[in-house]
């Protein structure tokens, strides 16, 4: 269902909201936007170009998380401190990434119940992007700017209100009670995302990228491109599908954490014996790069990444992503 | 909703120092809550393992040591390598541990009924292969199949597991058991030699037969290229990996290779599985 | 096309010609119009793709240490660059006979964010012209002063001249003022403790542990770094602000002495966390209490990572 909503009446609907949740949006700090929980809702700034550095993936996988408190020797697990929640202007990239990962925390004979609890205690409402910016390549992945799987709510800005394509229950629950867009509206906001989609330019053919990358393995092509790579932990930290965490036992504090992990960092693989199975940096960044386009491909037919951009603009040196696929699919071996 | 990351009390009812130089003991774990022990055991099989939690010092993988018939118990063997293993081998009768498991895949045994299994084990990695052996040799499993051949190698006599035991599978008709050390030394009844010329010795007929081959990367290298020339195929000789594991249920991402997770689609591969993965192993 | 950039294409393309060097390390054009990136050519024919601009923000020195051992290497080296180089070559990370130093003196590095701050995240061209820098977006063209977006280190470069280069393309540029140069840091001594220790704390807070500044860092070159040590563990990888604040602390205390100033650490963060005010605290105390600036010479080490038996130990009572 289509529900039609002033901009100016946002706030008024976010003060609804917070009677029964939190509600997280992008808020301004300083020089850069980050999703905060609100105390008012003039907080919230939708507007924010490119892509908020840090990604919205830390609401539901903290990068540290206490797992478990150890109390008279027994280990309490923390899996229900979580409370109702509506993320809003969350934009499709993410929103994607979020179901994505979804495919790792819930499938299989083992759930993830940390994960698990807060997706089900929050509601997305996403605000899709009518601008890309020049750094996103979502079409290339199978995505778009207007990409409305994942989400609650699909917000559409048309002039000065927002069509509000309501997508679950959870969303109904939400905008219920606000007026229908009109046929005309729904059409406006159509259009509004044929032509941001239409917009993007393709930096790379993702066809066949899978088998590609296989069949590079062992080729020369990772020890060329792998040279300007530093191996810190950018890409995967700022990357809404990256997934990899490390669990510690903190004594001092009787938690057991789990906290975020790189493949990008040498002990990643490191074994006890001393073995190391990735012991090079070309190791890494060809397992980096073939988890996201050919491994993830293996294992739920779609690229483990949803072209937010942040790893092509905080990369120090300028590794981009766009140019490491277009150059892998071009690649002939000699 | 069950949180796969919570270990369950265990008890250690009981150590057994299995090595001569003391690097390597079983511990025999009993189960704290009854629901638990039966939660186990219904899905317990060969070759699968557990992670064994000490809260402060954190979790380690073990391949499960025991068949399921020997007891209300779960038996780990564990070798003293580092700061968690330090402080397990430290734990006496009494103490407990916390455990998560069965995790992971196993020996698929029950796809070869019928069929002659052949067990070829180095070192410490014969844990679960002596679990694998236990549970064939229980009478109404022993009956479902043919021969069963075991060839066990290490490095001098002190060193093999579970002695007591494997001394009385020279007296049983339904195994041919076959010991072997590197180097001869005084005393020694049985075979001197490394296990894959020992296992070319034997020559374990290959017709309606299945392998399973675990040890030191050395001497997989060597022993499987003695099973291709006996004709075996790659899709019938299993083996276990070991890889740094955190979760131990697939999501941490620190065992991965390729596609797959060693903790979740392993630990148990076929030759023919293992040759399919990238080399980043 | 700019006179240095014909200049280090026609350089690099000479010394690989005649077998001076295995590899060249230098920059090529970016994928993103503030950006540049390192490039590695090991034929004369790939001269052709290096540049030379503003744009050019990292410190290649940092991949000495990772390139193979017997590799000899032609750089690009700037001030910092240089400096670094000199002091790579005293901690005895590399052999000076491989390196062939092309030096260049440097005008400073545009710090991309400084743009973009002002004009939003859509640049799609940036040119340098003259004192001024162009930048097109998808509302026009804005125009800058490049001293007003150089990076703060930049700003306050005392030494762009390159130290001890094989050769140097382009003229030599006047040092910087050292009462200039020197000056925030006793600003910011000056501050009270508390404000003091709120800015750290500030700061630190945002950090997410890529280590980025690390990795970015010419000096820090060490196969195993002090916060992946488990046995002692110095500091926890969990975010919180012990183990947070002790990874800025330690690593601030760990270049000094050491740190050229170049600034590759801040402008590699994706958080924008200033950290070079630590260390520049440090290597001030370096040149007031030892006469020491780490790059100054070939010979002197550091203070803190040498002794003589004549050493005053004042601290040893």
């Amino acid at each position: 269902m289509y529900k039609i909503l002033s901009k100016a009446g946002l706030p008024g609907l976010i003060e609804k909201w917070m009677e029964q949740a939190t509600v997280y949006a992008p808020v301004r700090q300083g020089d850069f936007t980050q999703f905060e929980p609100l105390d008012d809702p003039a907080q919230a700034d939708l507007y924010y170009t490119a892509n908020t550095r840090y990604p919205p993936k830390a609401l539901f996988l903290p990068q540290s998380e206490i797992m478990f408190r150890a109390k008279d020797g027994e280990l309490e697990s923390t899996e229900d401190e979580v409370s109702s929640r509506v993320i809003l202007g969350i934009h499709s990239c993410d929103t994607r990434a979020l179901q994505l990962l979804d495919g790792v925390f819930l499938a299989g004979d083992y759930q993830d119940p940390y994960w698990a609890k807060k997706r089900e205690q929050t509601t997305l409402v996403v605000l899709g992007c009518a601008d890309p910016c020049e750094t996103c390549f979502c079409t290339s992945v199978g995505s778009g700017p207007f990409d409305k799987r994942g989400a609650d709510v699909m917000l559409i800005n048309i002039d000065d209100k927002y069509v509000a394509d309501v997508r679950s229950e959870k969303g109904q629950a939400l905008f219920d009670h606000l007026p229908d867009a009109s046929q005309e509206q729904v059409v406006t906001s159509r259009q509004v995302q044929a032509a941001a989609a239409a917009k993007m330019e393709k930096p790379f053919e993702s066809e066949g990228i899978k088998d590609k990358l296989y069949s590079l393995f062992d080729s020369d092509f990772w020890p060329k491109i792998q040279q300007s790579c530093l191996g810190c932990g950018i890409c995967t930290f700022l990357c809404p599908t990256c997934y990899c965490f490390d669990i510690v036992d903190e004594a001092q504090r009787n938690e057991r954490v789990r906290n975020w992990d790189t493949c990008m960092f040498r002990i990643y693989s490191q074994e006890a014996s001393g073995h190391n199975p990735r012991p090079t940096n070309t190791e890494r960044v060809r397992q980096r790069i073939m988890h996201k386009y050919a491994y993830f491909v293996e294992l739920y037919d779609e690229i483990g990444c949803t072209g937010c951009g942040r790893c092509v603009r905080y990369c120090p040196v300028n590794l981009d992503i766009r140019q490491i696929i277009r150059s892998a699919q071009a690649w002939e071996e000699s | 909703m069950h949180n796969p990351y919570k270990p369950i009390p265990m008890r250690i009812a009981r150590t057994v120092v299995e090595t001569d130089d003391q690097s390597l003991k079983s511990f025999e774990l009993t189960f704290e809550r009854k629901a638990d022990q039966e939660k186990f055991f219904s899905k317990y099989r060969p070759g699968q393992f557990c992670q064994l939690s000490i809260f402060s010092k954190g979790e380690a993988p073990f391949g499960v040591a025991s068949a399921a018939w020997e007891g209300d118990f779960v038996r780990f063997t564990i070798n003293k390598i580092g700061v968690f293993t330090r402080a397990i081998h430290e734990m006496k009768p009494g103490d407990t541990i916390g455990m998560r498991g069965p995790l992971g895949n196993w020996y698929p045994i029950e796809d070869w009924k019928g069929s002659n299994i052949v067990i070829i084990g180095g070192g410490y990695a014969f844990t679960t292969l002596f679990t694998l052996a236990q549970h064939l040799l229980a009478p109404e499993i022993r009956s479902q199949y043919g021969d069963l051949t075991v060839i066990y190698g290490a490095r001098e006599p002190g060193l093999f597991l579970y002695k007591k035991v494997i001394e009385t599978w020279y007296e049983r008709k339904d195994i041919n058991f076959y010991q072997t050390i590197d180097n001869p030394r005084e005393g020694w009844g049985h075979l001197v030699g490394y296990v894959p010329t020992v296992t070319k010795e034997i020559a374990p007929a290959a017709e309606n037969a299945v392998a399973f081959v675990c040890g030191p990367p050395v001497m997989i290298r060597f022993t499987l290229p003695v099973l291709n020339e006996l004709c075996f195929p790659p899709e019938r000789i299993y083996t276990s990996l070991e890889k740094r594991m955190k979760c131990g249920i697939g999501k941490c991402g620190r065992c991965n290779v390729g596609p797959k997770y060693i903790c979740k689609d392993g630990p148990v591969f076929t030759f023919a599985e293992l040759r399919e993965l990238p080399s980043d192993l | 096309m700019n006179q240095l950039t014909l200049a280090i294409r026609r350089e690099a393309a000479r010394i690989l010609e005649e077998n001076i060097v295995d590899v060249v390390i230098g920059f090529e054009a970016g994928t993103l119009p503030l950006r540049a990136q390192p490039a590695f050519i090991t034929q004369k024919e790939e001269a052709e793709k290096l540049m030379y601009s503003g744009f050019c923000q990292n410190n290649l020195a940092s991949y000495l240490t990772r390139r193979p051992k017997e590799e000899r290497i032609g750089i690009i080296c700037r001030g910092c660059e240089s400096r670094a180089v000199r002091a790579l070559v005293i901690e005895h990370q590399h052999d000076r006979d491989r390196l062939y130093l092309i030096g260049i003196p440097c005008t400073g590095i545009i710090d991309w964010r400084k743009i973009e701050r002002q004009v939003g995240e859509n640049a799609l061209q940036a040119v340098e012209e003259g004192d001024e820098v162009i930048v097109t977006t998808r509302d026009g063209e804005h125009r800058f002063q490049r001293a007003d977006v150089l990076h703060d280190s930049c700003q306050r470069c005392l030494h762009p001249n390159p130290v001890g280069a094989d050769i140097v393309l382009g003229d030599p540029l006047p040092e910087g003022d050292p009462e200039q140069a020197w000056a925030p840091v006793l600003e910011f001594e000056a501050l009270p403790p508390e404000e003091r220790y709120a800015y750290f704390v500030q700061e630190a807070e945002r950090c997410i542990r890529c280590y980025a500044c690390r990795e970015a860092c010419p000096m820090c070159y060490c196969t195993e770094c002090f916060v992946d040590y488990t046995t002692p563990r110095w500091a926890e990888s969990m975010i919180t602000p012990s183990g947070t604040q002790a990874w800025h602390i330690i690593r601030a205390f760990h270049q000094t002495g050491r740190c050229v100033s170049c600034g590759a650490c801040e402008r590699a963060c994706p958080m924008d966390i200033k950290m070079t005010y630590l260390v520049d605290k440090l290597n001030y105390d370096m040149v007031q209490q030892y006469g020491f600036e780490v790059g100054a010479s070939n010979e002197a080490q550091p203070p803190f990572a040498a002794f003589t038996l004549d050493d005053k130990n004042r601290f040893v009572r």
